[in-house]
């Protein structure tokens, strides 16, 4: 089925309900719908299996139309149906909530109300999950007229409410994991409520580093713009530099190079190198086995070199322009990327032997967190953590972008759906890149690796996704026409994941939650990306861009 | 005169200052060949000193902990049984000090009370992590600590003595580790287990519950429990290897012996991955007890002289 046949059996199925259709680009397709028949019509596309939910995106259109948007953003292969919600700004702007029809749809509506406002009826939790608690109450920082001023942090509420002594209820017994814990990496908060050793609830909060980059990028311009976002992970910046441009690129009609598109895939793969080892690591490190974080983190060190002889950086490459790459692959890089990937792919296999047939290491892997095909379909599940049950998650594979035409990727699935299989599934996976990355070296095309972008960038909304090393990578970008971007919206990876977390803890052992939550990747950093709450020592209060900036040089001043 | 030997006995020589440094050495060794084997450069020589120094420099935090006698009383206790249980091992291969028929029941007691003064520890404080680590460390006892008993009663029935003093002579010339290799291996893993090295570090598994019972521990506490579990590395080391590698006579058999058995054990460390706690009481006993009670038959029939 191709993308025109597709999106119209979406406008069949969305024919009922619909107000207006349009189709701003080849692949999408926008609906719109009054409020009240949102339900049934992610009902029917759901129950036609016409994609999944990939991310709800909220627009304000400011205070002179007086409106706010909802945006479903639906993917099924390259094509995209975007269900459009209108309410007015003022007084309540009631959505009905779609969770119990898409589960991750959760995480979406409480962004959208936290974010922007939108009430959403009949939501089961209206705790605060990435905004802090000492937010004021009906102040939105997405919303147009947002001013810093209004976010005073309010008095005597703070977060972690958990009880002061661990028993809750009868022998039950919540053990807090976060926001700083040896665990977690990044901060994060669980609270498992444990019988004993057996895990029986779970609930999360995000938000501990929140920067508010949103909103800051809606005052940078375009370029200032590629840089902030590269900042967004520290792991995957280069997926966030490259889905913006795509997106950019796209919105100003401006055609990258072939050798420029080459590059990026050829940085994104070494970039899916670097992150998977640097999982294997932590998730060996969570088992218990320290041997093998060790020698996974030693190996890793080689790609990082060559990441730096590539782009002149280790961790956020700027390999990026809007309209091309910085850096150039000359014969001696070349040599030097092939000889570090048959090194690294002896250490691969190796590696891949290692987590299939290590008894103890299996032991805490094989048959645990297990996700059925259906399950993960269900929760919405993206990237590996999806593949590993078997569902073919990845836009290299379904929506080919960039160079991906010219140098596609075979996707790799395991049908296991446990953490053995998702240890496999990444692994084979960057058995594929090398086996991609040797194929965009042989094969580099010629040409310049730039072409001149317009400093304004045409007014229009478009969508651009991008594999990244976690998953689909969602971003929506709305022009104005102007020097600096309308909105962008991010959706990561890791957001639409959790519930794999939260619904798979339940009823192992408190000992298997690390794992767990290792298993599916988490980067906090890329689910938290909006307010800027400085909290310091003894004093809590909000900074300004104008004071952190001044801080900060004050800060290298010395 | 007699008290004052005792005192120097167990303060200085063997015990004490000598056991102490012995302890701080072993924990040296072990840190940097498991990270040899982990390819990293591992602490300078030095560094357990350091550690121990540091710590007690430092201030002795006590957070909402439910008896503070208790709390400072328990690494003190946990200190003391590792010392008292020095002086009936052949440290650095002199005889013990102290002897008599059954020192060998008196001395695993003696060194099981570190385990229960963690336990004890973890439940004296209202930190959830230090709860779960406690139970951790007791439900490890219950695993343990029954196989590492019957592992050192096969040496000791065959030289029909619960004495130590008295194996150690008798294992000059009956290499246990060839006659009861099942033995051997399971007093080996059992001490790892006594020790919480890995992959019996579920009680203090960092990755879940911090520190585990050790958590809400810092400074003087916290150094006297570190520096309790380095004697018992070297006390445990030198129970096993006199048993089962020959006995100890003399330094240089003590220190080639005991070094060879830690070193078995950091091999243990690197390539295993930490157990869950139910895998642990269950791989103890279904694999762990039967097998040396297996052994133990054995030698009871050849005692006998049905074998």
């Amino acid at each position: 089925m191709n993308i025109e046949q597709n999106l119209q059996k979406a406008e069949q199925i969305l024919a009922p309900w619909n107000k207006e259709t349009t189709h701003p680009e080849l692949n999408r397709l926008d609906a719109s719908l009054a409020a009240e028949n949102l339900r049934p019509a992610v009902t029917a596309l759901h129950a036609a299996r016409w994609g999944y939910l990939s991310a709800i995106t909220g627009l304000d259109l400011g205070a002179e139309s007086g409106q706010m948007e909802a945006l479903y953003h639906f993917c099924s292969g390259p094509a995209i149906t975007t269900l459009r919600v209108r309410l007015p700004r003022t007084g309540e702007a009631t959505l009905p909530t779609i969770e119990d029809i898409i589960p991750p749809a959760t995480f979406f509506e409480r962004e959208l109300h936290e974010m922007l406002g939108f009430k959403i009826a009949g939501a089961k939790s209206n705790d605060r999950l990435f905004i802090s608690d000492d937010w004021p109450e009906d102040v939105y920082p997405l919303r147009e007229d947002f001013n810093i001023e209004q976010a005073t942090p309010v008095e005597g509420r703070h977060a972690d409410e958990t009880p002061e002594v661990g028993m809750v209820g009868e022998n039950k017994f919540v053990i807090p994991i976060g926001p700083q814990h040896p665990a977690l990496k990044e901060p994060g908060h669980f609270e498992f409520t444990v019988d004993g050793e057996v895990v029986t609830g779970a609930r999360m909060r995000l938000g501990y580093a929140h920067r508010g980059i949103e909103k800051a990028a809606e005052s940078r311009n375009w370029i200032q713009n590629l840089y902030l976002f590269e900042r967004i992970c520290g792991i995957c910046s280069h997926t966030h530099a490259y889905a913006y441009s795509l997106g950019v690129e796209k919105l100003a009609q401006v055609e990258v190079p072939a050798r420029a598109q080459a590059i990026r895939e050829l940085v994104a793969g070494l970039e899916r190198i670097h992150s998977h080892l640097l999982w294997l690591g932590v998730t060996a490190h969570e088992a218990g086995f320290d041997t093998l974080f060790m020698y996974s983190w030693r190996d890793r060190e080689t790609v990082m070199n060559l990441l730096e002889q590539l782009t002149g950086n280790r961790v956020n490459y700027s390999a990026n322009l809007l309209g091309g790459v910085k850096a150039d692959v000359g014969p001696e890089q070349a040599k030097a990327i092939k000889e570090g990937l048959n090194f690294l792919e002896t250490r691969i296999r190796h590696y891949l032997e290692v987590v299939t047939t290590d008894t103890m290491f299996l032991n805490r892997t094989r048959g645990i967190g297990t996700i059925s095909y259906e399950e993960a379909e269900e929760f919405g599940l993206l990237g590996p953590t999806a593949r590993a049950s078997g569902l073919l998650r990845d836009v290299r594979v379904e929506a080919p972008y960039g160079a991906y035409h010219q140098f596609p990727i075979s996707g790799v699935t395991e049908t296991n759906g446990d953490l053995e299989a998702r240890c496999v599934v990444r692994l084979k996976e960057l058995l594929v890149s090398c086996f991609a990355l040797r194929t965009i070296l042989d094969n580099l095309p010629e040409g310049p690796l730039t072409v001149r972008m317009p400093r304004k960038v045409p007014a229009g909304e478009t969508v651009s996704r991008v594999e990244a090393p976690r998953g689909e990578l969602f971003y929506y970008i709305k022009s104005n026409g102007g020097e600096h971007p309308a909105r962008v919206h991010i959706r990561t990876p890791s957001l639409c994941n959790w519930v794999s977390v939260l619904e798979k803890a339940v009823g192992r052992q408190l000992a298997d939650v690390p794992m767990l939550i290792a298993g599916m990747d988490p980067c906090f950093s890329c689910n938290d990306r909006l307010v800027t709450t400085v909290g310091r020592t003894g004093e809590r209060q909000t900074w300004s861009w104008k004071q952190l900036r001044q801080h900060g040089i004050e800060y290298y001043k010395r | 005169m007699n008290t004052l030997t005792s005192f120097f006995s167990l303060l200085i020589f063997p015990a004490g200052l000598t056991l102490l440094l012995a302890g701080m050495f072993y924990d040296w060794f072990d840190r940097k060949l498991v990270a040899r084997f982990q390819n990293r450069v591992g602490p300078r020589w030095f560094q357990p000193i350091a550690d121990v120094i540091k710590l007690f420099a430092k201030e002795q935090i006590t957070p909402g902990i439910k008896n503070p006698a208790l709390f400072f009383g328990l690494p003190i206790v946990a200190l003391s049984g590792a010392l008292a249980a020095a002086l009936y091992v052949p440290l650095l291969g002199f005889a013990p000090v102290h002897s008599f028929p059954g020192d060998l029941i008196v001395t695993i007691y003696l060194l099981s009370l570190l385990t229960i003064c963690m336990g004890l520890a973890g439940w004296n404080t209202s930190s959830r992590f230090s709860l779960i680590g406690a139970t951790r460390a007791l439900t490890q006892v219950f695993a343990y600590e029954a196989p590492f008993l019957l592992a050192l009663l096969g040496p000791a029935m065959a030289a029909g003595s619960w004495q130590i003093d008295v194996i150690n002579d008798y294992a000059r010339d009956h290499w246990f580790a060839i006659s009861q290799p099942v033995g051997f291996i399971i007093a080996l893993i059992g001490l790892m287990g006594k020790l919480e090295l890995p992959p019996f570090d579920a009680p203090e598994a960092e990755t879940e519950i911090v520190a585990g019972a050790l958590t809400e521990y810092s400074g003087r506490g916290l150094a006297i429990f570190r520096i309790a579990k380095a004697l018992e590395l070297v006390v445990g080391i030198t129970l096993v290897s006199a048993f089962y590698l020959g006995g100890l006579q003399g330094v240089v058999p003590f220190f080639v012996k005991t070094l060879a058995v830690l070193f078995l054990m950091t091999i243990f460390q690197v390539l295993l991955t930490r157990l869950r706690i139910d895998q642990t009481v269950g791989l103890w006993w279904r694999f762990g007890t039967i097998l040396v009670l297996a052994q133990l038959l054995i030698t009871i029939l050849w005692k006998g002289g049905l074998l």
